[in-house]
C-alpha cells in the first residue's frame, strides 16, 4: 500500500492541470481586451491577475493539503533521525 | 500524415542515435575515469566511484538523430529542439564543471528559447501558440501569453527532471517512460490530423532512443551518471519536443511526478536551492544499504522522502516503486492524449 496514496495525489493534479489551464487558456485570458494594450491597474486587469492567482492558489492548496495529510499520517510513526 | 512509407525514415532517427550511443559510451566511460572524472554513488554500501558525466554523448547521440530529422524533412523543428537543448546542455556542462548557483540556473536556462525565437523568424507555425484539451479541443490562439509560458517552461521542466536525478536508473528510466508518452501522443496527433508533418514525429524519436541507451548503463546497478549537461539538457529537449509537436497538456500529465517533486521542495524550501545546499537531508542510508525517509521536521519534502515514509527500501525497489508511479502518470498522459485526438 506504498503508492495508492500519491496516485491518488496524481490523479487530482491531473484533473487540476486539465481544469486550471482549460479555465486559463478558455476563460480568464479571453476576457476583455489583452493586459499589454490596457495597462495593468484597470478594473478588467486586475480581475484576469486575481483568477490567475486564484487558480495558483487553488493548485497550491489542494497539493499541500492532500500531501500534508498523506505526511502527517506516516510520520508519527518515523524512528529517530541518526545525527550523522 | 502516419503512414507505413514513412516507417524506415522514422525509424532511422530513433536506430542512429541509439547505436550511436550504445557504441561511443563505453570507451568515453573509459575516457572519464582515466581523467579521474568519477563522482560518487552515496547510495551504495560501501560508496563506489561512477564515471561522471556522460552528458555528453548524450548530447552528440541526440544531436545526431535532430540533425538526421533536418536532413530528411528540412523544416527547423529539429534544429529549433536541438538549439535549445544545446543551451542546455552548455549551462548543464559549465554546471558539472564550476558549480553554479541554485537561483543562477534558472535564470540562464530561459536562454534555451533564444534558438526558438530565430526559428520562430524562419518558421512561424514553428509552434501553434494555442492548446488542445481532452474532449474541449482546442482553444484560441494567444501567441503572447502562450510564449511567456514557453519561456519560463524551459527551466521548470529542465529543473523537474534534473531534480529527478538521484539515484541509479531514476532519471533515465523516467525519461524512457515519459518520451513514450510523448511520442503516443505525437502519433495520435499525426493519426487525427492530416495536415501534421511528420517532421514533429521525427524530432521526437531521438529522445526515446538516447535515454533508452543511457538507461543501459544508468540502470541499477549504474556504470555511468548523466551529470547535470545530461539531466537539464534532456529536460529541455522534452520540454522543447512537447511544444513543437503540441501535445502541451499530455506532456506535463506524463512528467507530474517530477513536477510535483520540485512542487514539494520548493514549497518546503522556499526557493531554488541546491540539492547540495540543502541544510538537512530527506533520507539516510542504514549500514544494511536501505534508504529510510528522515524524521527531522526541517528536512525538505521530495517524492523520495514520500515514498519511503511508509518504511525503509533499497535503491532498487524505490526506482522501481518511482517508475511505476511515473507508468501511472504516462497512462494518465497517454488517456489525455485519446481524448484529445481520437474521434
Amino acid at each position: 500500500m506504498r503508492l495508492p496514496p500519491l496516485i491518488g495525489i496524481s490523479v487530482v493534479a491531473w484533473l487540476l492541470v486539465i481544469l486550471e489551464t482549460y479555465l486559463f487558456f478558455d476563460v480568464i485570458i479571453p476576457v476583455g481586451p489583452a493586459l499589454h494594450s490596457i495597462g495593468v491597474f484597470t478594473a478588467i486587469a486586475l480581475l484576469k491577475i486575481g483568477l490567475t492567482f486564484g487558480l495558483g492558489v487553488l493548485w497550491f492548496f489542494v497539493i499541500v493539503s492532500l500531501t500534508e495529510i498523506y505526511e502527517r499520517s506516516l510520520e508519527r510513526r518515523l524512528p529517530p533521525t541518526p545525527s550523522s | 500524415m502516419l503512414a507505413i512509407g514513412n516507417l524506415p525514415l522514422l525509424l532511422i532517427t530513433f536506430i542512429a542515435p541509439f547505436l550511436l550511443l550504445v557504441a561511443i559510451t563505453p570507451s568515453y566511460l573509459r575516457f572519464l575515469v582515466r581523467r579521474g572524472k568519477t563522482v560518487d554513488d552515496v547510495a551504495k554500501q560501501p560508496v563506489t566511484k561512477i564515471p561522471s558525466p556522460i552528458g555528453p554523448v548524450i548530447f552528440i547521440g541526440a544531436a545526431a538523430g535532430e540533425i538526421i530529422a533536418y536532413l530528411a524533412y528540412g523544416s527547423l523543428v529539429p534544429l529549433a529542439v536541438l538549439g535549445a537543448s544545446a543551451v542546455a546542455f552548455v549551462i548543464g556542462l559549465y554546471d558539472d564543471i564550476s558549480v553554479l548557483g541554485g537561483k543562477v540556473k534558472p535564470i540562464l536556462l530561459l536562454f534555451a528559447f533564444v534558438p526558438f525565437s530565430v526559428a520562430l523568424l524562419y518558421e512561424p507555425d514553428l509552434y501553434a501558440a494555442r492548446l488542445f484539451f481532452p474532449i474541449l479541443g482546442a482553444t484560441g490562439a494567444h501567441f503572447t501569453i502562450y510564449t511567456l509560458l514557453v519561456i519560463a517552461g524551459f527551466p521548470i521542466v529542465a529543473n523537474a527532471f534534473n531534480a529527478m536525478d538521484s539515484l541509479n536508473g531514476q532519471m533515465s528510466g523516467f525519461t524512457v517512460l515519459v518520451s513514450l508518452a510523448l511520442i503516443i501522443g505525437t502519433v495520435l496527433r499525426s493519426l487525427a490530423e492530416p495536415t501534421f508533418s511528420l517532421v514533429r514525429l521525427a524530432a521526437t524519436l531521438p529522445l526515446l532512443a538516447v535515454s533508452m541507451a543511457f538507461y543501459i548503463f544508468n540502470r541499477f546497478p549504474s556504470r555511468a551518471f548523466d551529470g547535470n549537461s545530461g539531466s537539464l539538457m534532456l529536460g529541455t529537449m522534452f520540454a522543447a519536443l512537447a511544444i513543437t509537436d503540441g501535445v502541451e497538456i499530455a506532456a506535463i500529465i506524463a512528467i507530474l511526478p517530477a513536477i510535483l517533486n520540485q512542487f514539494y521542495i520548493l514549497a518546503s524550501v522556499r526557493g531554488f536551492v541546491e540539492r547540495r545546499q540543502m541544510g538537512s537531508r530527506p533520507t539516510y542510508m542504514t549500514a544494511d544499504g536501505l534508504l529510510h525517509a528522515s524524521g527531522d521536521p526541517t528536512a525538505p519534502s521530495t517524492l523520495i522522502r514520500l515514498v519511503l515514509l511508509p518504511g525503509p527500501l533499497t535503491e532498487k525497489e524505490l526506482v522501481k516503486n518511482i517508475l511505476l508511479l511515473t507508468s501511472v502518470t504516462c497512462l494518465l498522459s497517454v488517456l489525455t492524449s485519446v481524448l484529445t485526438w481520437v474521434h
